[in-house]
This record gives structure tokens, C-alpha cells and sequence, in this order.
């Protein structure tokens, strides 16, 4: 017997957290190209605002497919959403989208085709049936193209090839030498990436199903996720970005994860049948 | 000669780091109810069976821990990059790892307590104060130890795999060894030992886990204790066999054949343990038979 997977209905409409998801990742991932422009490394923190984002809107794609009743599903969609979305992310960072600017709308467009095919493969010819398949596993795939460049962002300042592949050291002053076993697709961080974005993405809903789950404190602790996500992401880009843009990362990383942290906490004691501490059990009472 | 003395060394002492991992990992998803055995816990509240026992349901365990060592992994090789002691490094790294995983243990409980509030489960914040620091502390066993593992295969037999990948592989590996070795012993063994034994877990009995304990109520921890004593041990050996199979054929027929040779020796391991579960399972259904009704009692 499993374990039945109920969600809530009503809220805000899913179309309306899809377009605040979208538009306010994508306007973060550029805002991330001021390093660029001004040549400096303080943006690095708007790529986690953009796995922030992208979270909130994907821990409702999720609650959508998964009303369907894939109950033992929930944590495998993270995982096809991050596996499509590396595609996406690697093709929409090549040199030649990201020197025009081009690389976070790239992400989406790639995203949307891996996606949706992932999503006609599993309706069509493995016959899953599922009505909302099709978009939600495109929704998902730019979920997860965006969460990983938002990441890679914080880690490296930048998503470009040359901030992802190669990493200049200073040796005796002047003279310096590129590195590129000690970058970011050099060590895998992008198997880091993967990990803290597929779980973030699967948690929210995964924690809060059940008859008595409420949108506000699902969402709530999707931004929760992403914050949290982002301190490991914020400690790694140490090593990458300089130390003031890396401790600035950090602080807004902590400062947001301690404030959805303890917003998603009260909204729990709200939700929660009595909070009790050290209390023995209650044999319920039943209903009638 | 020297360099396949000290590999098989290495093998050893990674070996024998796997399997503390092992030990550690299932004990720590066991206080948590984590893995499979999680959906009776969550279904005991709808059922009308209230209770007092964690229900860390984060994913199942081999993402849950492919997470936790990434990290760790990550942070760790972006720490030794910048010059830091590997040892310091790892060490503060597993810190961080969890602080991430006891964050999530507590909003999955949390979360999936509050969403049962019609059945009239209550949240108990007790159980989160003492239940999630004690898995914390396991966790951190199993992440160190598999993070210092995958260091060992980098730095002393000079795998070509960065840390990250390693961590990623190893973690999921981890938690793969202890979710299918471990459960059983939490699941059928500890929460449902009113059942006879044999009987499986009938639909009618479906949430009816055990509540109580000997004197009191039975907490997470109890069940932590009970699985340490074969479930850990258990899920312990299976991935020390895992990690110290795969590194001894590595050391040993690497050099046969152009690398062939470890491939070779990999699948005839593979043929042998599936040799020795094939005579098992037959030894054991020789001797225990299928399932009968049971016979009616005369009257």
C-alpha cells in the first residue's frame, strides 16, 4: 500500500507563478551579466536568486504532474528535470549565444525542446498517458537549464565557457598561467549543481503532501530550499570569485534561507494539528 | 610490485572506510525513517495510528545521500584548491553537508506532519530536538568516511575522476547499499515485530506499526539502536564489499590485457555472487517453502 498523494487545488493559478517564475529567473540570470559588463563579481548572487525563482515555479509544475498520482515520482521528476536541463544549460552556454548575450533565452529555448520531447517520449511511446506530461516535463527542463546556470553564476561569477572552463593564476606577480583542471566543469561542480538542484526542486512538495497541504507554506519552503541550496554553491565560489563577491553571495544566501526558514516553520504551526513538545501521544478522538 | 602493495592497502583502508559508511548511513535512515519503510510511517496517522516517530521523508536514500556526499565532495575540493589541509577540508566540508541534510530532516517532518493534521497528528517538537541531532551525527560518520574514501582513490591511486564526480557516484552508491541491505531490518523486523514472522505485512495491517515500546513510547531512537545491531553492521559489509571488490580488481588486473583484464575479473565477480544468491534462494526456499494458510485450529 502507498501512500496516497494529495494536493491541494485553488491558490494562485499555476499560469501566474509559471510567468513570476519565469520572467523573474530570467531577468536575474541577466542581471548577472553586469560582472561582465562593469567587469566585476559582486552579480555573482543574482544566479541564486534565479535558482530561487525558477524553484518556486518548478515545486508547482511538480505539484501539477504529480496530482496525477505518481505518488513514489515525486523525487524522480527532480531528477529528469536537472538531467534534461544540463543539456540545456551546456548548449545555451557555448561561446557563441553567451558573447551576444543570448545564453539565459538560449537556455529556455533548449530547454523547452529536451523537455518536450522527454515529455512526448513518456506520453507517447512508453504510454504514461498523463494529461499535463508534455508541458510539465518542458516546464521542468528549462527549470533545471536555469537552476544550473544560476548556480554556475554564483560559483564562477559567470555562466560564459571561459568562466566555466578556465581559471588564471597568479604566479611571481605579472606573470600568470591558465588552469583548467581547477574550474568549475574541470572538478564536476556541475554534479554538485545537480544534486543541490534536484533535490531543492523535489523536496518542497515531497515534504509537504498530504490532505492538509497549503500552497503558501509548499512555496514557501521551495524558496527555503533554494536559499539553503545556495550556502554550499556561495562556500564553493570561494575558490572562484573574489572574496567580497563570495562573502556577499554567502550573506544573501544566509539571510534568505533563515528567513523563509522561519516563515515556513510558523506557517507549519499554523497548518499543523497541535505543537506539542515533550507530550505523550493522543489516541484520536476521531471525527464524529 | 611497491605501487600494487600500497594499492591494495589503499583498496583495504578504503575498504574499511565504506563500511563504517555503510554502518553509519542505515542507522542514520532508520532514525529518520527514511527509504521505504517511510511510507508505513506515513500512512500509521491515516489509519488512526498516532505516533511518535520521525518521518524524514526527503527522497529515497540514494539521491538523499548522492546529495549530502556532493556536497561534502565539492566544498572539499574547492577548499584543497585554494591550499586548504585535505583533512581540514573534508572535515569542514561534511560540517556543512550536514547542516544541509539536519535542515532538511526538519522540514520534511515538519512538513508532512502538518499536512496530517485531519488524521489529528500532532507535530512534536521534542522529537525534532532529539531525533534530528542524532542523525545529523551519523550522517556526518557516513559522509567523512565516504568523502575520505573517494579522496584515497584520487590522491594515493590516482583516479582520473575529480572529487565531485567521485562524491556524486559514491554517494548514490552509499545510499543504494543501504537503503536494499538495511531496510528490511527496520521495515519488517522493527516496526511490525507484533506480526508473526513470515507473515508479511498484510493490507489489514497496513500503518498498524509498533507505537509503544517495552516501557513508554517508542521513539525514533529506539529503532536506531535496534538496527545497529544487524542492519548497520550489515549495510556496512555490503558496501565495504562494494568498494573493496571494485578497487581490488582495479589494482590487481588493470595492467592484464590493456585494462581488459579488470573489466573481465569485474563480470566474473558478478557471475560468482550471482552464483552464491541463485543456491540461497533455493537453499531457503527448500527449507522454509511457500507461504500456507494458517491451519485451522480444532475445535
Amino acid at each position: 500500500m502507498t501512500v496516497q498523494v494529495t494536493a491541494s487545488t485553488g491558490g494562485i493559478p499555476h499560469n501566474k507563478i509559471m510567468a513570476f517564475g519565469l520572467v523573474g529567473s530570467l531577468v536575474c540570470l541577466y542581471l548577472t551579466y553586469l560582472n561582465q559588463y562593469l567587469s566585476v563579481e559582486y552579480a555573482a548572487f543574482f544566479g541564486g536568486l534565479a535558482a530561487v525563482f525558477a524553484l518556486i515555479w518548478g515545486t508547482d509544475t511538480i505539484k501539477h504532474l504529480c496530482s496525477y498520482g505518481i505518488g513514489t515520482g515525486v523525487p524522480s521528476a527532480g531528477m529528469i528535470a536537472f538531467g534534461s536541463g544540463a543539456i540545456a544549460m551546456l548548449l545555451a552556454t557555448a561561446t557563441q549565444f553567451n558573447s551576444m548575450f543570448l545564453s539565459p533565452i538560449m537556455a529556455v529555448v533548449f530547454g523547452a525542446i529536451i523537455g518536450g520531447v522527454a515529455g512526448w517520449l513518456a506520453n507517447s511511446v512508453m504510454r504514461m498517458n498523463i494529461p499535463v506530461m508534455v508541458r510539465s516535463l518542458t516546464e521542468m527542463a528549462i527549470i533545471g537549464a536555469i537552476v544550473l546556470m544560476g548556480f554556475t553564476a554564483v560559483m564562477a561569477g559567470g555562466f560564459g565557457f571561459e568562466a566555466l572552463s578556465a581559471r588564471e593564476f597568479a604566479l611571481f606577480g605579472s606573470l600568470a598561467i591558465k588552469n583548467f583542471e581547477f574550474t568549475v566543469l574541470g572538478g564536476c561542480l556541475v554534479a554538485v549543481s545537480f544534486m543541490l538542484g534536484a533535490i531543492a526542486l523535489q523536496h518542497p512538495f515531497n515534504a509537504c503532501l498530504g490532505p492538509g497541504e497549503k500552497q503558501d507554506r509548499t512555496l514557501m519552503l521551495a524558496a527555503e530550499c533554494g536559499f539553503l541550496s545556495m550556502i554550499p554553491v556561495a562556500v564553493i565560489s570561494f575558490a572562484f570569485v573574489g572574496i567580497g563577491a563570495a562573502v556577499l553571495s554567502l550573506i544573501v544566501a544566509v539571510v534568505g534561507w533563515y528567513y523563509t526558514y522561519a516563515r515556513y516553520i510558523e506557517l507549519s504551526k499554523r497548518d499543523a494539528f497541535a505543537w506539542l513538545d515533550a507530550k505523550p501521544i493522543l489516541e484520536p478522538k476521531g471525527e464524529d | 610490485m611497491e605501487s600494487v602493495l600500497l594499492g591494495i592497502g589503499v583498496t583495504a583502508l578504503a575498504g574499511a572506510l565504506a563500511t563504517v559508511a555503510g554502518a553509519a548511513e542505515d542507522t542514520e535512515s532508520n532514525i529518520g525513517s527514511q527509504g521505504d519503510p517511510n511510507s508505513q510511517v506515513q500512512l500509521a496517522p491515516q489509519m488512526g495510528y498516532i505516533h511518535r516517530i520521525y518521518n524524514k521523508a526527503v527522497s529515497g536514500e540514494p539521491p538523499a545521500y548522492g546529495l549530502w556526499v556532493t556536497i561534502s565532495a565539492g566544498v572539499a575540493w574547492a577548499f584543497m584548491i585554494t591550499g586548504m589541509n585535505p583533512v581540514l577540508a573534508i572535515v569542514i566540508a561534511s560540517a556543512l553537508a550536514v547542516f544541509v541534510q539536519g535542515v532538511y530532516a526538519t522540514t520534511a517532518y515538519l512538513g508532512r506532519t502538518a499536512s496530517l493534521a485531519k488524521f489529528e497528528q500532532p507535530v512534536y517538537i521534542d522529537v525534532i530536538k532529539s531525533v534530528t541531532t542524532v542523525t545529523m551525527a551519523h550522517a556526518f560518520v557516513a559522509i567523512f568516511t565516504t568523502v575520505a574514501m573517494c579522496y584515497l582513490l584520487v590522491e594515493a591511486l590516482g583516479h582520473p575522476f575529480p572529487l565531485p564526480l567521485l562524491g556524486i557516484v559514491w554517494g548514490i552508491a552509499l545510499g543504494a547499499a543501504g537503503s536494499a541491505t538495511g531496510n528490511p531490518f527496520y521495515g519488517k523486523e522493527r516496526q511490525y515485530q507484533t506480526q508473526n514472522f513470515g507473515a508479511g505485512v498484510p493490507i489489514s495491517a497496513s500503518g498498524n506499526i509498533v507505537r509503544y515500546a517495552e516501557a513508554g513510547q517508542r521513539s525514533s531512537l529506539d529503532n536506531g539502536w535496534f538496527t545497529a545491531k544487524l542492519g548497520g553492521p550489515a549495510s556496512g559489509v555490503c558496501f565495504g564489499l562494494i568498494v573493496f571488490l571494485e578497487l581490488w580488481r582495479t589494482v590487481l588486473f588493470e595492467s592484464v590485457a590493456g585494462g581488459w583484464g579488470a573489466i573481465i575479473a569485474g563480470v566474473v565477480i558478478i557471475l560468482i555472487f550471482m552464483i552464491i544468491d541463485r543456491y540461497i534462494e533455493v537453499w531457503a526456499r527448500k527449507n522454509y517453502g511457500p507461504y500456507v494458510k494458517a491451519e485451522e485450529v480444532s475445535a
